[in-house]
């Protein structure tokens, strides 16, 4: 099988005719396409009517709001890559871009197609998760907005309702300067991660101001190490203190276990992705 | 004329020349068998089974044939006048699979065609497929061959005696008594797990019957046109005047496209009964699930050496998972005996003894697969001669050059009975260790802590250009030997080269137009090789079993060099000369120093359509067929180096470098030839890193998508230094020895050689391929566990 069923095709211009097609007992968005066709195509999916957003170009933008920077739906993987404002605020994306499938996909994929669909290995899903964004979420009832914690429920499964369509995420920038790095494995080069780890680091007076550690692909969602920000938060900021705080990256939830990782691999690689990221986070923001 | 000009004849073979097929593949101008379109053309799609191994109690269809747009809904019944497609072996007790196109009563692997469904869309074809209810009545499964092997385990096929469908012993010597005296032996349990060849392009059908002229033309990515149009013709009792079978262009097919597959038969023959054209393209998840397998052997291996490190002898007990049915035409026996047969490798191990035994299980049929029998075969030899280096603490290198017969001793004949002409086996080690700077290796090995390091090397010979005296696959009773190869120049001056083989990525439009423009004196572009088409070609039966160049090669020389004397005849009455004093060259006819010179098409011209310029008995027709059979083969030898380069933390592994140094003999297009290996080795990264299908133990396919079988990409392949080496010639044709499978016999075995020098102070050992992160992870765990233990 692999060819979809029949399906409506509905193209529209606006945010607002999107949010009337999408008013439909079994509607579908389909921004870069790179992961619902395939669905399609293996008939895991059948909807009866796509709603393509891709002539809706005000979902294409990046910009500076008041207090971070806004990230439109419809930003392709490669465009973030590179684009400046985020190189400015949050040069981890275009790193963490580089380990996204490969050119053409990163061509075609967006920044909400890649988090509505939820993959648990998925890059976006852990850089939101780490960078505290915002989740812009637009329906017939208006505007709304989630949480990462919120959003993502379990693999594959979001907050969102089938007629409301993501417009966007906001990033709050730090607040001070701080360091980012992202270290990721996988088997081969674009594949899913088999582990990612995304750090944020700020530090004020020899001390760690903040520090952030996110993790994809362990778990049923990517996840934000609490225990171990929490644990370094005040401490010196040392190479030593981290490496110290490293037990703390594994939280206390159940591993993936699958064809490619054991949950016992996969948890070997949690402490040596986190450590690795976190130096070289700490690095940056104490260059 | 005693002061001729010297004329120096440009020579074609042995030159980089370029690909005459890329302008024309590079730039999507290729027309393989999905971009056919004919008028009134319908889709097949094909319901497989879901049940590794279950009865059919009943279809329904009735919903399918009611969907708008379906033409018609085929099961087994339909199909009764088609008999089962059986591969008959010469094998003592070898026991015959009986596979009918779509399966009857009985289902025997995830994959098998169950339904055939034609319709005016391949989507509508798909919506009925998804209305039609098989009903299954399960039945008891023995998924590992292990299992299956055992007397007391279900039978797959209720008419055969027993899953075991052959097994064949080899002697040479007195291998026991060789074990039991000797100094020192070394065992190992190894295992290739299956692997599916996954070229780019899937396999597709176009089946055509022009019902005036009851001709059926049959377009199919197949590399074997000549034995599919052999089959079919059987099956559907159809003459070759009457069915032909067009290759077009094929987009690879590693062995995967190189067997009879029943969708073949469905096509041909509902275009007859529709009497409309009917296409098939397979999907990737058919591709995965019921395109041949291979590999899937485990070996059991000693091999026993002196103080000196001198090889006596070598025992090895070998399980082949060979699948639901056995394949067309190879049959079972493809894979499993060939690991026997070339176990012994290019050393002289005097002793020698195997058991090898092909067992039937639910899961899709093996075939060929680059390299058939010798990647597994290597793999298990290659890491017996490296743990008998640990042991002796001599360098691998070392004791490879220590064994590898000499050039002295060819003709060798290995204790399985393969004969080994004369190849450079030491000379290709040699070049192989001096590319790489071995001592430089081992010291930044030492040194390094942030990486394992590790390096690899394999050895191995392999028969190419197999001709008639040798079963390509042990025990099928069908002549491989021979390739014919037509050259003709027409009245216009054009030069065609017909053959039956069929490329499909050997750029065989390329070497054997070289072939012909160096023997006939034209330039290489001047040549169209025609092959791929049983309507066009003389007998023969395709390209696989690097035999293309060899035996092709061959005909290509000896008809073009025939047809070379026949136009220096016609062009001596021309000039008033003497045959020998004619030359050709760049596409022109000549007497050196003189004014006589002619072109090709005037010559044509003077021959087909002049009345009055040449007599009439010298109008000779410039057209020679040629057939060529080597009788029995040729080798070719190798060397792979591979650099490993391993992250202690993560297990990451990387190909840092890689390194194969081949004697093909006479080099047709260095170019060519070093394109061949870089795929072949590409392949055997795959097949050593990372490429798995998986079943559960119910039988179900758990990689069925290329999300989970993973291929390798370019970022997982190394650049490839490849050095030629060029022994003493074989006794053929052209000088050439085959090599299109070489690079995926060598690089497994050299990779994991590596992998296992890289973790070796860790205990842990590679015994089964492919080696991922993850299995390392789980083998350090285990072994630290031990050591924990101890
Ligand atoms: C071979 C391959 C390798 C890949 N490797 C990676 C990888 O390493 N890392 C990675 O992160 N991704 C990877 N991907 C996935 C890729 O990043 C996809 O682009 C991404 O997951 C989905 O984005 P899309 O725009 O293509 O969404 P689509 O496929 O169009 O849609 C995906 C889902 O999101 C919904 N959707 C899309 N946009 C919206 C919206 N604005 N509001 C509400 N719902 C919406 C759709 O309805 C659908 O359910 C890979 C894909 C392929 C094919």
């Amino acid at each position: 099988m692999m060819k979809p069923v029949a399906f409506e095709y509905v193209r529209p211009e606006t945010l607002a005719e999107a949010v009337t097609a999408l008013d439909h007992d079994d509607a579908r968005i389909i921004a870069g396409g790179q992961s619902l066709l395939p669905m399609m195509n293996f008939r895991l999916v059948q909807p009866e009517r796509l709603v393509d957003i891709n002539r809706i170009t005000e979902l294409e933008r990046i910009e500076r709001t008041k207090t971070g920077l806004r990230i439109g739906a419809l930003t392709r993987h490669a465009n973030a890559a590179r684009d400046p404002l985020l190189a400015e605020h949050f040069p981890i994306v275009a790193e963490a871009m580089g380990h996204v499938a490969h050119v053409a996909i990163r061509n075609r994929g967006t920044v909400a197609g890649s988090l509505c669909h939820a993959d648990p290995s998925a890059e976006w899903p852990l850089l939101v998760t780490l960078l505290d964004g915002e989740i812009e979420i637009l329906g017939s009832d208006g505007h709304r907005s989630a949480e990462p914690s919120e959003f993502f429920l379990a693999p594959l499964v979001t907050d969102i309702e089938e007629q409301e369509l993501v417009t966007g995420v906001h990033l709050p920038l730090p607040a001070g300067p701080s360091g980012m790095a992202f270290e990721e494995v996988a088997q081969r080069a674009g594949d899913f991660a088999v582990v990612a780890a995304g750090a944020m680091v700020r530090v004020e007076n020899d001390t760690f101001a903040e520090v952030r550690l996110g993790l994809g692909g362990v778990f049923d969602t990517s996840v934000r190490a609490r225990a171990l920000e929490g644990a370094l938060t005040g401490q010196r900021a040392r190479a030593e203190e981290l490496e110290a705080a490293l037990p703390l990256a594994i939280e206390d939830l159940e591993p993936n276990d699958d064809l490619h990782a054991s949950a016992d691999y996969r948890l070997s690689l949690v402490p040596v992705l986190a450590r690795r990221a976190l130096i070289r986070a700490l690095h940056r923001a104490t260059q | 004329m005693t002061d001729a000009t010297p004329f120096t004849r440009p020579k074609y073979v042995g030159t980089p020349v370029r690909r005459l097929e890329d302008p024309r593949l590079l730039t999507g101008r290729g027309r393989y068998a999905a971009d056919i379109q004919l008028p009134r053309m319908v889709h097949l799609a094909i319901v497989r089974s879901d049940q590794a191994h279950a009865r059919i109690i009943g279809i329904d269809t009735d919903e399918a044939r009611a969907l708008p747009g379906v033409i018609g809904v085929f099961s087994a019944a339909d199909f009764a006048h088609v008999p089962d497609i059986r591969a008959p072996s010469r094998m003592p007790n070898y026991q015959a699979t009986s596979c009918p196109v779509l399966a009857r009563d009985v289902v025997r692997y995830v994959g098998e065609p169950v339904v055939a469904i034609v319709a005016v869309s391949r989507y509508i074809a798909e919506d009925a497929a998804a209305l039609i209810d098989v009903d299954y009545d399960p039945l008891d499964v023995a998924v590992a061959a292990r299992e299956a092997s055992d007397p007391a385990a279900p039978r797959l096929h209720e008419e055969l005696e027993s899953n075991t469908v052959f097994t064949r012993r080899f002697s040479a010597g007195d291998c026991a008594a060789a074990m039991d005296a000797a100094a020192n032996t070394v065992s190992g349990q190894f295992r290739l797990t299956r692997k599916t060849s996954m070229s780019t392009e899937p396999r597709a059908y176009v089946a055509e019957h022009d019902v005036g002229k009851d001709v059926l033309t049959l377009y199919g990515s197949t590399n074997v046109p000549g034995i599919v149009r052999d089959a079919i013709g059987r099956l559907l009792e159809l003459g070759g005047n009457r069915f032909h079978v067009v290759a077009p262009d094929v987009g690879g097919s590693f062995g995967g496209k190189g067997s009879l597959y029943p969708e073949e038969v469905i096509v041909s023959d509902l275009a007859r009964r529709l009497e409309r054209p009917v296409k098939y393209v397979a999907d990737r998840m058919e591709e995965l699930t019921s395109g041949s397998q291979a590999f899937g052997e485990e070996v059991e291996a000693t091999l026993a050496f002196d103080d000196d490190g001198r090889f006596i002898a070598l025992d090895a007990d070998i399980l082949g998972d060979v699948g639901a049915y056995s394949i067309y035409p190879w049959t079972a026996a493809l894979e499993p005996v060939q690991v026997a047969g070339f176990m012994p490798g290019p050393y002289r191990i005097p002793h020698f003894s195997a058991t090898v035994r092909g067992v039937c299980t639910p899961k899709p049929p093996t075939g060929p697969y680059r390299g058939v029998g010798r990647p597994m075969a290597v793999f298990a030899l290659e890491r017996l001669v490296d743990k008998a280096a640990s042991r002796l603490g001599i360098p691998p290198a070392e004791l490879r050059r220590r064994n590898l017969v000499n050039a002295e001793e060819f003709p060798h004949r290995t204790g399985s009975g393969i004969v080994w002409d004369r190849s450079g086996f030491q000379e290709c080690l040699a070049a192989a260790c001096s590319a790489v700077d071995l001592t430089a290796l081992q010291a930044e090995k030492a040194r390094r802590t942030d990486k394992w390091v590790g390096v690899g090397v394999a050895s191995y010979a392999e028969l190419t250009g197999i001709g008639s005296r040798i079963s390509v696959a042990p025990g099928m009773p069908m002549n491989t030997g021979a390739e014919t190869a037509a050259v003709r120049i027409d009245s216009t001056g054009a030069v065609s080269a017909v053959f039956a083989l069929a490329s499909h990525g050997q750029s065989l439009e390329t070497t054997l137009a070289q072939i012909v423009a160096e023997e006939l004196g034209v330039r290489p572009r001047d040549v169209a090789v025609v092959q791929g088409d049983t309507a066009l070609a003389p007998h023969g039966t395709g390209t696989y079993a690097s035999r293309s160049a060899v035996i092709g090669g061959g005909a290509a020389t000896k008809a073009a060099r025939a047809l070379a004397v026949k136009v220096k005849r016609v062009a001596a009455t021309l000039f008033g000369v003497d045959p020998s004093d004619v030359q050709t060259g760049n596409g022109d006819i000549f007497v050196p120093g003189t004014n006589h010179s002619i072109d090709f098409p005037e010559l044509a011209r003077l021959v087909y359509s002049d009345m009055s310029t040449l007599p009439q008995e010298a109008r000779e027709t410039l057209e020679v067929q040629e057939t060529y059979d080597p009788v029995f083969g040729t080798t070719t030898s190798s060397t792979h180096v591979a650099v490993v380069e391993i992250d202690p933390e993560t297990l990451h592994t990387s190909l840092r470098q890689l390194v194969v140094s081949e004697d093909c003999g006479k080099l047709i297009n260095p170019m060519v030839v070093e394109g061949q290996v870089h795929g072949g080795v590409a392949q055997g990264i795959g097949v050593a890193l990372l490429e798995e299908l998986k079943f559960d133990d119910a039988g179900q396919p758990i990689t069925a998508t290329l999300a989970d079988y993973l291929v390798p990409t370019s970022a997982e392949v190394p650049d490839i230094d490849v050095v030629h080496v060029e022994t003493e010639l074989p006794d053929n044709p052209g000088g050439f020895r085959g090599m299109g499978e070489g690079g995926t016999i060598g690089a497994p075995a050299a990779i994991a050689n590596a992998v296992a020098d890289a973790v070796a102070h860790l205990g842990v050992e590679v015994n089964s391929l492919p080696i991922t992160p993850n299995k390392l992870h789980a083998l350090i765990a285990a072994a630290s566990r031990q050591e924990g233990q101890e």
